[in-house]
């Protein structure tokens, strides 16, 4: 049994200072992740606050069948719609640069972030596939599970994800290159 | 790993994001309130459950099958009722050779007759 698994077993079992124990491994890369769907870092802490509540709440629904980051980031990924309410366009359209808050995390670099342009390039869930995919390492499985879609869109989906942000990779390298 | 993972993994690190105090005091504050959601705990069927619930099921079936039928209109009737049955010749498979060999019977005897009449009338003629 892994440290994880008795966090999750105590928890079940109701305590709090175990949930608190398991929402310390995950809650820097949940707050990451919320950052790029939300329109302020106020929004990303409130929905990172609501996801840990919600998991605590409903824990005896987790099945240890699933990873608990895929049951996790489900939630969070609910908690960051609905924050953002039904009829809101998608994210990559709502910042400007100065306020946002992902760019304001961002460390320097000589090259730009290429999550910044992915939200502007991808859609909501395509974005999400590929956070997912490269930065948690997820198995395309557990995104489709997480995304409530079947693996074949999900695939499908990384791929197309993959070829945008190729095509911004390689004309970011050639800009640079023709600047010198 | 290629190239593209590659850069989306360390653009994700670049990401710098650290848990303010004042979050974390308000994430404990906040789980620490919270009870968990208990489950509703699964009540264990009776024995004769699942033949129970299969003779209701039936009994549904069938009184649904009922009504239907109950409901469906009457048959039109035909003007002048035909009884195909009794326009068919039965043959008593039993009575079959003695119906097909009584005529032939009879007309044997009547042949024997005629030959025994004629055997007499030549007798006499000769005198016999």
């Amino acid at each position: 049994m892994t440290d994880e698994s008795k966090l999750i077993a105590a928890a079940q079992a109701g305590s709090a200072d175990a949930f608190c124990g398991l929402a310390r491994l995950y809650r820097e890369r949940l707050l990451r992740f919320l950052l790029t769907r939300c329109a302020s870092f106020a929004d990303a802490e409130d929905a990172l606050q609501d996801t840990l509540i919600a998991a605590f709440r409903y824990i005896h629904s987790y099945d240890s069948r699933w990873r608990f980051s895929t049951w996790l980031y489900r939630i969070a990924i609910r908690n960051a719609a609905k924050l953002r309410g039904p009829d809101t366009v998608d994210i990559g359209d709502l910042r400007d640069e100065e306020n946002d808050p992902l760019q304001q995390c961002i460390a320097d670099s000589e090259t730009q972030n290429l999550w910044v342009s992915a939200r502007s390039t991808l859609n909501d869930e395509v974005f999400t596939a590929m956070w997912l995919r490269y930065a948690e390492d997820m198995s395309v499985n557990d995104i489709s599970t997480t995304l409530d879609r079947s693996v074949s869109w999900t695939k499908v989906n990384l791929m197309r994800g993959r070829r945008a942000l190729e095509t911004q990779m390689n004309s970011a390298a050639n800009q640079s290159e023709a600047y010198g | 790993m290629d190239k593209l993972a590659k850069k989306l993994r360390a653009d994700a690190e670049r990401i710098e994001v650290t848990v303010s105090d004042e979050l974390d005091r308000r994430i404990n504050a906040s789980l620490r309130a919270v009870e968990p959601v208990e489950q509703a705990p699964r009540t264990a069927k009776p024995p004769f459950f699942w033949l129970a619930s299969t003779l209701t099921g039936v009994a549904a079936a069938v009184a649904v099958i009922a009504i239907v039928n109950w409901q469906s209109p009457d048959e039109p009737t035909s003007a002048t009722p035909v009884n195909f049955v009794a326009a068919v010749p039965v043959i008593d498979l039993k009575a079959e050779s003695a119906m097909l060999t009584g005529p032939l019977q009879d007309e044997l005897d009547k042949l024997q007759s005629d030959l025994k009449k004629a055997e007499e009338k030549v007798k006499r003629d000769i005198g016999l």
